[in-house]
């Protein structure tokens, strides 16, 4: 037997003894050691469960049993216990999220001697780390509301992290009290669900689901609570203040960590729900929000003039495209012809886009955070001339917004294209819009670009000098997978995407991973 | 399957393609520069900023066009719509929270009629 069978664990006890561990620690350096070969270390361990996903097919553990495979005693009805399920769609979160997290942590190193109290902060990250995992890996729906409370409240911590300014404070405030009221309402949904069919295990929940009242209400729920943590426009407003309130490098985790969300989202309307809901009703709802995301998000970024809130906002119009690429595939999935006509290429569009922007909107946050650490402040229209300071920084800058504005050649644009031509079936009007809004995110870059980087030198920025080599590191681990997806499309979408995407239509391999392992 | 070309189902694009093109673009550029005057020198008048002729400030930031004035245009001319949007915006929790239990009103009358 492998040691990789345990995978679904480690990925979660490595960061989280990490956590523990990294709380103690007052030296600076060891601190810093400790942290960057933790998230190492469960950088590679999720490449490594992204790899034994794809060869042997979704992954099945079980904690608190003798045995972390299926040996319950006889007779059972539903699996019991904390069941980890891992398919190819949260093998890819897992990786994804993974790669953020390693970035953001080193580049995030060199903040931490600004501080005093460092070691809270890399254990608050670790933390948020964990609990990012574990909404990915957890088959259980109770389990999933436990790891949705440990993000909330490690990201309430980091969101204020600058606890002597009151933005923070409120910022972080704000994110409490959505995102306590909206873990309320998840519960409910979870305890509906329990009251209903006596078991939280997703699968055995998928496999005995017959939509009546009740499964509607759990449904609404999840759907808003889902909403709001993800940034969906109209539930979006808390994420400008808090993206531009957190530590520099912490934005581009909670890219990620709000994706999570997304995850949840499409494993509750897919793999929980999926054919047993008749209608279109919730695909629309998950496109509409897609719509309005995109738009309202990118033209509230356009007037921003502060690159974090800026860049927040293009962060809620981005999410628009996952929402409104996998809500197509969903309005597609009870129909094999359109699936095939552009529901499926819909959904890899949706998928792509989600690493892609893990990518290049985690790079912009932390270019964003290069040009707090080197100038002391984000507001661009303080910024300006930069290029010739900062080559290294506006280099990644560049490449990161072609990439968010969809300019061919890079990765941005294939997500897009598909999520385009897809749309584009089902009504025009859908495909318009998200071109739109890719115009309009070009013309707020150029925005960034122009006031931040280019022009004269203003006079008290002729001393700035180019971020340190460990930042420099963080944003290159995400530059060099904007151009490695860029120039190996095929590559991504063959083995990264189109797995994922299979995963997460077919609804019965989810239900037979857990329930076809001799259990009724 | 043509390497790096994506097929979408109703069309296909290549991204070296792209890249040969953006190769070829930058190819030509240095073709063109290349036919430019030889004499320049750093550090002369040849360097200075053209400001319309008139005497050239020496702090950039009188030079810069704030990023609060960038597209003035297309936000005057919606300027009606962007007063909406960001009066929405009024970053108040009540009001979030207003908006989230309006949404999840909707969401249920969607889903539950």
């Amino acid at each position: 037997m492998s040691w990789q069978v345990h995978l679904p664990a480690l990925i979660l006890t490595i960061p989280l003894l990490g956590a523990f561990v990294s709380i103690a620690l007052t030296k600076p350096r060891l601190r810093n050691f400790w942290f960057t070969f933790i998230l190492a270390a469960t950088a590679v361990l999720a490449f490594l469960l992204w790899r034994r996903v794809g060869a042997y097919g979704t992954l099945i553990y079980v904690m608190g049993g003798q045995s972390w495979n299926f040996t319950l005693p006889s007779g059972m009805a539903f699996p019991i216990r904390i069941i980890m399920e891992v398919d190819a769609f949260g093998a890819f979160m897992v990786l994804t999220g993974a790669i953020s997290a390693l970035a953001s942590g080193l580049f995030s190193i060199r903040f931490l001697d600004r501080v005093h109290d460092g070691n809270k902060f890399v254990s608050l990250f670790l933390l948020l780390l964990t609990a990012m995992l574990g909404l990915e890996v957890t088959g259980d729906l109770f389990n999933f509301f436990v790891f949705l409370e440990i993000a909330s409240v490690a990201s309430y911590g980091l969101i204020a992290f600058w606890r002597d300014t009151p933005e923070a404070i409120e910022a972080s405030f704000k994110y409490t009290v959505l995102s306590t009221f909206v873990a309320l309402l998840f519960l409910v949904g979870v305890g509906i669900l329990y009251g209903v069919y006596g078991t939280l295990n997703m699968a055995a929940i998928a496999k005995n689901i017959q939509v009546g009242f009740l499964e509607k209400v759990a449904l609404v729920l999840f759907i808003a609570s889902m909403a709001m943590k993800c940034g969906a426009v109209p539930l979006h407003m808390w994420e400008p203040d808090a993206y531009g309130q957190a530590p520099a490098g912490i934005p581009c985790f909670l890219v990620v960590v709000g994706q999570a969300s997304l995850y949840g989202m499409f494993r509750i309307a897919f793999s929980i729900y999926g054919q047993a809901f008749h209608g279109s009703v919730l695909a629309w709802i998950i496109v509409v929000f897609g719509l309005l995301s995109m738009f309202i998000g990118v033209v509230m970024a356009v007037i921003q003039k502060e690159a974090k809130r800026l860049m927040a906002y293009h962060c809620i119009s981005q999410t628009g495209y996952m929402l409104m690429g996998i809500g197509l595939g969903l309005l597609a999935l009870s129909s094999p012809q359109a699936m095939s006509e552009f529901g499926f290429t819909a959904m890899k569009g949706g998928i792509f886009h989600i690493i892609n922007n893990a990518m290049y909107k985690g790079l912009l946050f932390l270019t964003a955070g290069s040009l707090f650490y080197a100038t002391g402040t984000t507001d661009l229209n303080k910024l300006g001339g930069l290029s010739r300071n900062m080559p290294y920084t506006t280099a990644m800058f560049a490449v990161a917004a072609a990439a968010i504005a969809g300019l061919p050649p890079f990765n941005g644009f294939v997500s897009k294209l598909l999520i385009y031509e897809s749309s584009f079936v089902v009504h025009p009007f859908l495909a318009v819009v998200a071109m739109v809004t890719s115009i309009l995110t070009l013309a707020s870059f150029v925005k960034v670009f122009q006031s931040g980087f280019l022009g004269p030198s203003k006079e008290n920025m002729t001393t700035i000098r180019e971020v340190p080599l460990t930042m420099i590191i963080g944003m290159s681990v995400l530059c060099l997978m904007i151009l490695a997806l860029s120039l190996m499309p095929n590559w991504a979408l063959s083995n990264l995407v189109e797995p994922a995407a299979r995963d997460l239509v077919n609804q019965a391999s989810y239900i037979q991973a857990v329930m076809g392992s001799g259990l009724q | 399957m043509t390497i790096g070309t994506i097929y979408t189902g109703f069309g296909y694009w290549n991204v070296y393609a792209w890249v040969m093109f953006f190769a070829l673009g930058a190819l030509i550029v240095l073709c063109i520069r290349s036919t430019g005057r030889n004499d320049y020198e750093k550090g002369t008048y040849q360097d200075e900023v053209f400001y319309g002729g008139n005497p050239v400030p020496q702090d950039g930031q009188d030079l810069a066009v704030p990023a609060s004035s960038s597209y003035w245009g297309f936000t005057k001319a919606i300027a009606s719509f962007y007063d909406l949007l960001v009066g929405v915006h009024t970053g108040i929790l009540s009001d979030y929270m207003g908006l989230l239990i309006a949404t999840a009103a909707v969401i249920s009358l969607l889903i539950l009629l």
